[in-house]
Protein backbone atom coordinates (compact mmCIF):
# COMPACT_ATOMS: atom_id res chain seq x y z
CA UNK A 1 0.00 0.00 0.00
CA UNK A 2 1.45 3.29 -1.07
CA UNK A 3 1.50 5.86 1.73
CA UNK A 4 1.04 8.82 -0.55
CA UNK A 5 3.44 10.88 1.48
CA UNK A 6 6.29 12.60 -0.28
CA UNK A 7 9.30 12.60 1.99
CA UNK A 8 11.39 15.63 1.20
CA UNK A 9 15.01 15.49 2.15
CA UNK A 10 15.33 17.19 5.51
CA UNK A 11 17.77 17.59 8.28
CA UNK A 12 15.38 15.99 10.74
CA UNK A 13 15.04 12.27 10.96
CA UNK A 14 11.44 11.16 11.34
CA UNK A 15 11.23 7.98 13.42
CA UNK A 16 9.88 4.96 11.50
CA UNK A 17 7.05 4.46 13.98
CA UNK A 18 5.79 7.98 13.27
CA UNK A 19 6.06 7.43 9.53
CA UNK A 20 3.97 4.27 9.80
CA UNK A 21 1.32 5.99 11.88
CA UNK A 22 1.06 8.93 9.52
CA UNK A 23 0.87 6.69 6.51
CA UNK A 24 -1.90 4.63 8.11
CA UNK A 25 -3.85 7.80 8.91
CA UNK A 26 -3.44 8.98 5.33
CA UNK A 27 -4.81 5.67 4.12
CA UNK A 28 -7.90 6.13 6.27
CA UNK A 29 -8.42 9.61 4.92
CA UNK A 30 -8.06 8.44 1.34
CA UNK A 31 -10.56 5.65 1.85
CA UNK A 32 -13.05 7.99 3.47
CA UNK A 33 -13.07 10.50 0.62
CA UNK A 34 -15.77 9.59 -1.88
CA UNK A 35 -14.50 8.75 -5.32
CA UNK A 36 -10.85 8.90 -4.32
CA UNK A 37 -10.44 5.28 -3.27
CA UNK A 38 -7.25 3.96 -4.77
CA UNK A 39 -8.00 0.37 -3.85
CA UNK A 40 -10.13 -0.46 -6.86
CA UNK A 41 -8.50 -1.58 -10.06
CA UNK A 42 -8.97 0.71 -13.05
CA UNK A 43 -11.67 -0.66 -15.32
CA UNK A 44 -13.63 0.40 -18.37
CA UNK A 45 -17.29 1.19 -17.70
CA UNK A 46 -19.58 1.45 -20.69
CA UNK A 47 -23.18 2.57 -21.22
CA UNK A 48 -25.39 2.89 -24.31
CA UNK A 49 -28.49 5.03 -24.69
CA UNK A 50 -30.72 6.12 -27.52
CA UNK A 51 -30.58 9.87 -28.06
CA UNK A 52 -30.44 12.19 -31.08
CA UNK A 53 -32.27 9.42 -32.94
CA UNK A 54 -29.25 7.13 -32.71
CA UNK A 55 -27.20 4.95 -30.34
CA UNK A 56 -24.74 6.79 -28.11
CA UNK A 57 -22.14 4.76 -26.23
CA UNK A 58 -19.95 6.31 -23.55
CA UNK A 59 -16.95 4.42 -22.13
CA UNK A 60 -14.88 5.71 -19.22
CA UNK A 61 -11.91 4.47 -17.23
CA UNK A 62 -12.34 4.66 -13.47
CA UNK A 63 -11.37 3.01 -10.19
CA UNK A 64 -14.93 3.35 -8.99
CA UNK A 65 -18.19 2.17 -10.54
CA UNK A 66 -20.09 4.95 -8.76
CA UNK A 67 -17.79 7.62 -10.12
CA UNK A 68 -18.03 6.14 -13.61
CA UNK A 69 -21.83 6.00 -13.44
CA UNK A 70 -22.13 9.58 -12.22
CA UNK A 71 -19.80 10.88 -14.92
CA UNK A 72 -21.55 8.91 -17.66
CA UNK A 73 -24.98 10.10 -16.52
CA UNK A 74 -23.77 13.72 -16.55
CA UNK A 75 -22.49 13.30 -20.07
CA UNK A 76 -25.80 11.80 -21.22
CA UNK A 77 -27.69 14.68 -19.58
CA UNK A 78 -25.56 17.10 -21.55
CA UNK A 79 -26.33 15.28 -24.80
CA UNK A 80 -30.04 15.27 -23.93
CA UNK A 81 -29.87 19.03 -23.46
CA UNK A 82 -28.25 19.47 -26.86
CA UNK A 83 -30.81 17.17 -28.48
CA UNK A 84 -33.54 19.58 -27.42
CA UNK A 85 -31.76 22.42 -29.23
CA UNK A 86 -30.90 20.67 -32.48
CA UNK A 87 -33.76 18.25 -33.14
CA UNK A 88 -35.03 19.05 -36.64
CA UNK A 89 -38.23 17.08 -36.12
CA UNK A 90 -39.20 18.63 -32.81
CA UNK A 91 -41.39 21.73 -33.24
CA UNK A 92 -40.07 23.16 -29.94
CA UNK A 93 -36.37 22.92 -30.74
CA UNK A 94 -34.21 25.96 -31.32
CA UNK A 95 -33.46 24.87 -34.88
CA UNK A 96 -37.21 24.66 -35.58
CA UNK A 97 -37.65 28.17 -34.24
CA UNK A 98 -34.97 29.41 -36.62
CA UNK A 99 -36.64 27.61 -39.52
CA UNK A 100 -40.11 28.91 -38.68
CA UNK A 101 -38.80 32.50 -38.79
CA UNK A 102 -37.09 32.14 -42.16
CA UNK A 103 -37.68 35.26 -44.19
CA UNK A 104 -39.40 36.83 -41.19
CA UNK A 105 -37.09 37.71 -38.36
CA UNK A 106 -33.84 37.00 -36.56
CA UNK A 107 -34.01 34.46 -33.77
CA UNK A 108 -32.06 34.80 -30.52
CA UNK A 109 -30.11 31.60 -29.98
CA UNK A 110 -28.12 29.75 -27.30
CA UNK A 111 -24.33 29.79 -27.13
CA UNK A 112 -24.31 26.18 -28.33
CA UNK A 113 -26.37 27.01 -31.42
CA UNK A 114 -24.16 30.02 -32.11
CA UNK A 115 -21.04 27.89 -31.82
CA UNK A 116 -22.42 25.26 -34.20
CA UNK A 117 -23.61 27.83 -36.75
CA UNK A 118 -20.23 29.58 -36.73
CA UNK A 119 -18.42 26.27 -37.25
CA UNK A 120 -20.89 25.32 -39.98
CA UNK A 121 -20.22 28.57 -41.79
CA UNK A 122 -16.48 28.00 -41.51
CA UNK A 123 -16.75 24.51 -43.00
CA UNK A 124 -19.03 25.81 -45.76
CA UNK A 125 -16.37 28.35 -46.71
CA UNK A 126 -13.56 25.79 -46.68
CA UNK A 127 -15.54 23.24 -48.70
CA UNK A 128 -16.72 25.80 -51.24
CA UNK A 129 -20.33 25.27 -50.20
CA UNK A 130 -20.22 21.46 -50.43
CA UNK A 131 -21.15 21.40 -46.76
CA UNK A 132 -24.27 23.50 -46.44
CA UNK A 133 -26.80 23.23 -43.62
CA UNK A 134 -29.42 24.96 -45.79
CA UNK A 135 -29.60 21.74 -47.84
CA UNK A 136 -32.24 20.91 -45.22
CA UNK A 137 -34.99 22.11 -47.57
CA UNK A 138 -33.86 19.47 -50.10
CA UNK A 139 -33.42 16.65 -47.60
CA UNK A 140 -37.04 16.83 -46.47
CA UNK A 141 -38.13 15.97 -50.01
CA UNK A 142 -36.75 12.45 -49.60
CA UNK A 143 -38.60 9.82 -47.56
CA UNK A 144 -36.02 7.24 -46.51
CA UNK A 145 -38.45 5.17 -44.46
CA UNK A 146 -40.70 4.53 -47.42
CA UNK A 147 -38.20 4.83 -50.26
CA UNK A 148 -39.77 7.85 -51.94
CA UNK A 149 -37.74 10.29 -54.01
CA UNK A 150 -38.85 13.75 -55.12
CA UNK A 151 -39.74 14.73 -58.67
CA UNK A 152 -37.12 16.86 -60.44
CA UNK A 153 -39.51 19.81 -60.42
CA UNK A 154 -39.82 19.71 -56.63
CA UNK A 155 -36.03 19.84 -56.30
CA UNK A 156 -35.58 22.63 -58.84
CA UNK A 157 -38.13 24.78 -57.08
CA UNK A 158 -36.12 24.61 -53.86
CA UNK A 159 -32.60 25.09 -55.16
CA UNK A 160 -32.78 28.91 -54.75
CA UNK A 161 -33.36 28.31 -51.03
CA UNK A 162 -30.06 26.47 -50.67
CA UNK A 163 -27.30 28.96 -49.96
CA UNK A 164 -25.26 29.08 -46.77
CA UNK A 165 -24.46 32.73 -47.48
CA UNK A 166 -28.12 33.55 -46.94
CA UNK A 167 -27.73 32.53 -43.30
CA UNK A 168 -26.95 35.60 -41.23
CA UNK A 169 -25.25 35.01 -37.93
CA UNK A 170 -25.06 37.78 -35.35
CA UNK A 171 -22.16 36.79 -33.14
CA UNK A 172 -22.44 39.70 -30.74
CA UNK A 173 -26.13 39.30 -29.95
CA UNK A 174 -26.25 35.53 -30.58
CA UNK A 175 -28.84 35.56 -33.34
CA UNK A 176 -29.53 33.64 -36.55
CA UNK A 177 -31.60 34.86 -39.48
CA UNK A 178 -32.50 32.90 -42.59
CA UNK A 179 -32.96 35.37 -45.42
CA UNK A 180 -35.73 33.71 -47.47
CA UNK A 181 -39.03 32.17 -46.48
CA UNK A 182 -38.93 28.46 -47.03
CA UNK A 183 -35.27 28.09 -46.11
CA UNK A 184 -34.63 25.16 -43.80
CA UNK A 185 -31.45 24.37 -41.91
CA UNK A 186 -30.74 20.78 -40.93
CA UNK A 187 -27.78 20.36 -38.58
CA UNK A 188 -27.65 16.57 -38.80
CA UNK A 189 -24.28 16.71 -40.56
CA UNK A 190 -22.54 18.54 -37.71
CA UNK A 191 -24.27 18.22 -34.32
CA UNK A 192 -23.32 14.64 -33.49
CA UNK A 193 -19.66 15.62 -33.62
CA UNK A 194 -20.45 18.69 -31.51
CA UNK A 195 -22.31 16.54 -28.98
CA UNK A 196 -19.32 14.22 -28.72
CA UNK A 197 -17.09 17.23 -27.95
CA UNK A 198 -19.41 18.54 -25.22
CA UNK A 199 -19.85 15.07 -23.71
CA UNK A 200 -16.07 14.64 -23.49
CA UNK A 201 -15.81 18.02 -21.79
CA UNK A 202 -18.44 16.92 -19.28
CA UNK A 203 -16.57 13.71 -18.52
CA UNK A 204 -13.35 15.64 -17.96
CA UNK A 205 -15.14 18.07 -15.62
CA UNK A 206 -16.33 15.02 -13.67
CA UNK A 207 -12.73 13.97 -13.14
CA UNK A 208 -12.52 11.26 -15.80
CA UNK A 209 -9.04 11.02 -17.27
CA UNK A 210 -9.73 8.57 -20.07
CA UNK A 211 -12.87 8.00 -22.09
CA UNK A 212 -14.56 7.39 -25.40
CA UNK A 213 -17.78 9.02 -26.55
CA UNK A 214 -19.41 7.50 -29.63
CA UNK A 215 -22.45 9.43 -30.92
CA UNK A 216 -23.34 6.88 -33.55
CA UNK A 217 -20.20 6.95 -35.70
CA UNK A 218 -19.00 10.35 -34.50
CA UNK A 219 -16.40 9.42 -31.95
CA UNK A 220 -14.07 11.34 -29.66
CA UNK A 221 -11.38 9.74 -27.49
CA UNK A 222 -9.17 11.05 -24.72
CA UNK A 223 -6.60 9.37 -22.49
CA UNK A 224 -5.45 5.75 -22.49
CA UNK A 225 -7.13 2.51 -21.47
CA UNK A 226 -6.13 0.60 -18.30
CA UNK A 227 -3.72 -1.52 -20.33
CA UNK A 228 -1.91 1.65 -21.36
CA UNK A 229 -3.09 1.46 -24.96
CA UNK A 230 -5.06 4.10 -26.87
CA UNK A 231 -8.74 3.58 -27.73
CA UNK A 232 -9.03 1.46 -30.85
CA UNK A 233 -11.54 2.39 -33.54
CA UNK A 234 -12.83 0.30 -36.40
CA UNK A 235 -13.91 1.79 -39.72
CA UNK A 236 -16.92 0.04 -41.11
CA UNK A 237 -16.97 -1.55 -44.52
CA UNK A 238 -19.60 0.48 -46.38
CA UNK A 239 -20.97 -2.57 -48.17
CA UNK A 240 -21.14 -4.94 -45.20
CA UNK A 241 -24.64 -6.32 -44.70
CA UNK A 242 -26.10 -6.58 -41.21
CA UNK A 243 -23.20 -7.41 -38.93
CA UNK A 244 -20.41 -4.87 -38.58
CA UNK A 245 -17.57 -5.70 -40.90
CA UNK A 246 -14.45 -3.67 -40.23
CA UNK A 247 -12.16 -2.72 -43.07
CA UNK A 248 -9.54 -0.84 -41.07
CA UNK A 249 -8.58 -0.16 -37.46
CA UNK A 250 -6.72 2.77 -35.97
CA UNK A 251 -5.74 4.18 -32.60
CA UNK A 252 -7.46 7.37 -31.55
CA UNK A 253 -5.23 9.47 -29.29
CA UNK A 254 -7.03 12.59 -28.01
CA UNK A 255 -8.74 13.04 -31.36
CA UNK A 256 -12.14 12.77 -32.97
CA UNK A 257 -13.20 10.69 -35.95
CA UNK A 258 -16.37 10.97 -38.03
CA UNK A 259 -17.64 9.03 -40.99
CA UNK A 260 -20.20 10.00 -43.61
CA UNK A 261 -21.48 7.11 -45.65
CA UNK A 262 -24.05 6.30 -48.30
CA UNK A 263 -25.29 3.31 -46.30
CA UNK A 264 -26.69 5.10 -43.23
CA UNK A 265 -30.00 6.29 -44.71
CA UNK A 266 -30.82 5.12 -48.20
CA UNK A 267 -33.11 3.27 -50.55
CA UNK A 268 -32.53 1.78 -53.96
CA UNK A 269 -34.76 2.41 -56.99
CA UNK A 270 -33.98 0.67 -60.26
CA UNK A 271 -30.42 -0.08 -59.18
CA UNK A 272 -29.70 3.51 -58.14
CA UNK A 273 -28.90 4.31 -54.53
CA UNK A 274 -30.65 7.34 -53.04
CA UNK A 275 -28.98 8.33 -49.79
CA UNK A 276 -28.99 11.34 -47.49
CA UNK A 277 -25.75 13.05 -48.60
CA UNK A 278 -27.13 15.47 -51.16
CA UNK A 279 -25.28 17.93 -53.33
CA UNK A 280 -26.46 21.43 -52.33
CA UNK A 281 -26.01 22.44 -55.96
CA UNK A 282 -28.20 19.76 -57.57
CA UNK A 283 -30.34 18.29 -54.80
CA UNK A 284 -29.34 14.73 -55.75
CA UNK A 285 -27.19 12.25 -53.80
CA UNK A 286 -23.51 12.38 -54.67
CA UNK A 287 -22.19 9.00 -55.72
CA UNK A 288 -18.42 9.38 -56.09
CA UNK A 289 -17.74 8.08 -52.57
CA UNK A 290 -19.13 5.23 -50.48
CA UNK A 291 -17.75 6.65 -47.26
CA UNK A 292 -15.50 9.39 -45.89
CA UNK A 293 -13.79 9.20 -42.49
CA UNK A 294 -12.01 12.21 -41.04
CA UNK A 295 -9.77 12.50 -37.99
CA UNK A 296 -9.50 15.96 -36.46
CA UNK A 297 -8.96 17.53 -33.06
CA UNK A 298 -12.64 18.43 -32.66
CA UNK A 299 -15.67 16.26 -33.31
CA UNK A 300 -17.67 19.17 -34.69
CA UNK A 301 -15.11 19.69 -37.47
CA UNK A 302 -14.58 15.97 -38.16
CA UNK A 303 -18.35 15.59 -38.57
CA UNK A 304 -18.94 18.63 -40.81
CA UNK A 305 -15.88 18.02 -42.98
CA UNK A 306 -16.77 14.35 -43.43
CA UNK A 307 -20.15 15.49 -44.73
CA UNK A 308 -18.63 18.16 -47.00
CA UNK A 309 -15.77 16.03 -48.34
CA UNK A 310 -18.25 13.31 -49.28
CA UNK A 311 -19.90 15.83 -51.58
CA UNK A 312 -16.57 17.01 -52.98
CA UNK A 313 -15.38 13.55 -54.02
CA UNK A 314 -12.29 11.38 -53.46
CA UNK A 315 -9.32 13.12 -55.09
CA UNK A 316 -10.18 16.74 -54.33
CA UNK A 317 -11.45 15.55 -50.96
CA UNK A 318 -8.13 14.08 -49.90
CA UNK A 319 -6.41 17.28 -51.04
CA UNK A 320 -8.72 19.38 -48.88
CA UNK A 321 -8.29 17.12 -45.85
CA UNK A 322 -4.51 17.40 -46.18
CA UNK A 323 -4.77 21.18 -46.59
CA UNK A 324 -6.79 21.42 -43.36
CA UNK A 325 -4.13 19.43 -41.51
CA UNK A 326 -6.50 16.53 -40.81
CA UNK A 327 -6.21 12.83 -41.53
CA UNK A 328 -8.73 11.03 -43.67
CA UNK A 329 -9.77 7.83 -45.41
CA UNK A 330 -12.14 7.75 -48.36
CA UNK A 331 -13.69 4.71 -50.00
CA UNK A 332 -14.67 5.62 -53.53
CA UNK A 333 -17.53 4.28 -55.64
CA UNK A 334 -15.38 1.35 -56.80
CA UNK A 335 -14.43 0.41 -53.27
CA UNK A 336 -10.83 1.59 -53.54
CA UNK A 337 -9.33 3.28 -50.49
CA UNK A 338 -7.79 6.77 -50.62
CA UNK A 339 -5.83 7.99 -47.61
CA UNK A 340 -3.95 11.08 -46.47
CA UNK A 341 -0.18 10.70 -46.36
CA UNK A 342 0.09 10.78 -42.56
CA UNK A 343 -2.56 8.20 -41.95
CA UNK A 344 -0.90 5.54 -44.11
CA UNK A 345 1.21 4.19 -41.28
CA UNK A 346 -1.41 4.72 -38.59
CA UNK A 347 -4.09 2.43 -39.91
CA UNK A 348 -4.25 -1.30 -40.31
CA UNK A 349 -6.15 -2.17 -43.46
CA UNK A 350 -7.90 -5.52 -43.67
CA UNK A 351 -6.70 -7.73 -46.51
CA UNK A 352 -9.62 -7.47 -48.90
CA UNK A 353 -9.29 -3.77 -49.55
CA UNK A 354 -7.02 -2.33 -52.17
CA UNK A 355 -5.48 1.07 -51.91
CA UNK A 356 -6.07 3.49 -54.70
CA UNK A 357 -2.88 3.86 -56.75
CA UNK A 358 -0.81 6.84 -55.81
CA UNK A 359 -2.38 7.57 -52.44
CA UNK B 1 -12.44 -14.14 -21.35
CA UNK B 2 -14.84 -13.75 -18.43
CA UNK B 3 -18.34 -14.98 -19.26
CA UNK B 4 -21.07 -12.37 -19.53
CA UNK B 5 -23.41 -12.86 -16.61
CA UNK B 6 -26.43 -10.63 -17.07
CA UNK B 7 -28.53 -9.19 -19.84
CA UNK B 8 -30.05 -5.76 -19.21
CA UNK B 9 -33.01 -4.76 -21.37
CA UNK B 10 -34.03 -1.10 -21.38
CA UNK B 11 -36.84 0.61 -23.23
CA UNK B 12 -36.66 4.36 -23.76
CA UNK B 13 -33.95 4.60 -21.11
CA UNK B 14 -35.95 2.67 -18.49
CA UNK B 15 -34.53 -0.65 -17.26
CA UNK B 16 -37.19 -3.32 -17.66
CA UNK B 17 -35.42 -6.65 -17.33
CA UNK B 18 -32.23 -8.00 -15.87
CA UNK B 19 -31.84 -11.59 -16.96
CA UNK B 20 -29.17 -14.13 -16.12
CA UNK B 21 -27.35 -15.48 -19.17
CA UNK B 22 -27.37 -19.03 -17.94
CA UNK B 23 -31.09 -19.63 -18.53
CA UNK B 24 -32.47 -20.10 -22.03
CA UNK B 25 -35.71 -18.35 -22.84
CA UNK B 26 -37.69 -15.77 -24.77
CA UNK B 27 -38.72 -12.32 -23.55
CA UNK B 28 -41.26 -10.04 -25.18
CA UNK B 29 -40.34 -6.43 -24.64
CA UNK B 30 -43.00 -3.79 -25.20
CA UNK B 31 -41.71 -0.64 -26.90
CA UNK B 32 -43.44 2.37 -28.48
CA UNK B 33 -43.83 0.49 -31.77
CA UNK B 34 -44.80 -2.89 -30.40
CA UNK B 35 -43.12 -6.07 -29.21
CA UNK B 36 -39.42 -6.76 -29.62
CA UNK B 37 -38.76 -10.48 -29.12
CA UNK B 38 -35.47 -11.18 -27.32
CA UNK B 39 -34.08 -14.71 -27.17
CA UNK B 40 -31.45 -16.07 -24.79
CA UNK B 41 -29.81 -19.37 -25.65
CA UNK B 42 -26.53 -20.99 -24.62
CA UNK B 43 -24.97 -17.83 -23.18
CA UNK B 44 -25.91 -15.78 -26.26
CA UNK B 45 -28.59 -13.19 -26.97
CA UNK B 46 -30.37 -12.10 -30.13
CA UNK B 47 -33.40 -10.16 -31.28
CA UNK B 48 -35.69 -12.71 -32.88
CA UNK B 49 -38.14 -10.15 -34.21
CA UNK B 50 -38.99 -6.49 -33.82
CA UNK B 51 -41.59 -4.05 -35.19
CA UNK B 52 -39.09 -1.90 -37.08
CA UNK B 53 -38.84 -1.35 -40.86
CA UNK B 54 -35.20 -2.31 -41.52
CA UNK B 55 -34.86 -5.11 -38.89
CA UNK B 56 -31.21 -4.19 -38.38
CA UNK B 57 -31.41 -5.46 -34.81
CA UNK B 58 -32.52 -8.86 -36.08
CA UNK B 59 -29.82 -8.93 -38.75
CA UNK B 60 -27.17 -8.47 -36.07
CA UNK B 61 -27.79 -12.05 -35.02
CA UNK B 62 -26.47 -13.72 -31.87
CA UNK B 63 -24.19 -11.75 -29.54
CA UNK B 64 -22.13 -12.87 -26.57
CA UNK B 65 -21.21 -9.38 -25.37
CA UNK B 66 -21.77 -5.75 -26.25
CA UNK B 67 -25.03 -4.07 -27.12
CA UNK B 68 -27.93 -4.82 -29.47
CA UNK B 69 -30.21 -1.89 -30.21
CA UNK B 70 -33.56 -1.54 -31.92
CA UNK B 71 -33.62 2.17 -32.59
CA UNK B 72 -37.22 2.60 -33.80
CA UNK B 73 -38.62 0.63 -30.87
CA UNK B 74 -36.14 2.26 -28.42
CA UNK B 75 -34.86 -1.04 -27.07
CA UNK B 76 -31.29 -1.32 -25.75
CA UNK B 77 -29.99 -4.77 -24.81
CA UNK B 78 -26.72 -4.72 -22.86
CA UNK B 79 -24.85 -8.00 -22.46
CA UNK B 80 -22.16 -8.65 -19.92
CA UNK B 81 -20.49 -7.27 -16.84
CA UNK B 82 -19.61 -3.67 -16.39
CA UNK B 83 -15.94 -3.14 -15.80
CA UNK B 84 -14.53 -6.43 -16.99
CA UNK B 85 -12.19 -6.27 -19.93
CA UNK B 86 -13.96 -7.74 -22.89
CA UNK B 87 -11.96 -9.32 -25.65
CA UNK B 88 -13.19 -7.14 -28.50
CA UNK B 89 -11.03 -6.08 -31.42
CA UNK B 90 -12.16 -2.47 -31.31
CA UNK B 91 -13.65 -0.16 -28.68
CA UNK B 92 -16.01 1.56 -31.10
CA UNK B 93 -16.91 1.58 -34.77
CA UNK B 94 -17.17 4.70 -36.88
CA UNK B 95 -19.80 4.33 -39.58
Amino acid sequence: MKSGIQHAKSKFQIPNSTKRMVSTLCCFVLLALPGSCTHGKEKIYKKSRIMMDTVITISVVSHSEDHAERAINSAFSEIKRLEALFDFYSPDSEVSRINKHAGISRVKVSQDMLAVMVKASFVSDKTGGAFDVTAGSLLVLYDFSHGIKPRPYAIEKRLPLVNYKAVHIDRKDAGVFLEKAGMLIDLGGIVKGYAADRAVETLKREGILSGLVAVAGDIRAFGLKPDGKPWKIGIKNPRAEGKDDILATLDLKDMAISTSGDYERFFIIEGERYHHLLSPATGYPVRTCQSVSIIAGEGVLADAFATGVFIIGPEKGITLIEKMGFDGLIIDREGAVHVTSNIREKIELEKNFTRHNGS
Amino acid sequence: MPKARNVLIEVDGHPLYVLPMGRDGIVEVEGPRGKTIVELKQEKVRVKDSPCPAKQCVKQGWAEHGVIVCLPNKVVITIGNDGDDVDTVVDAITR
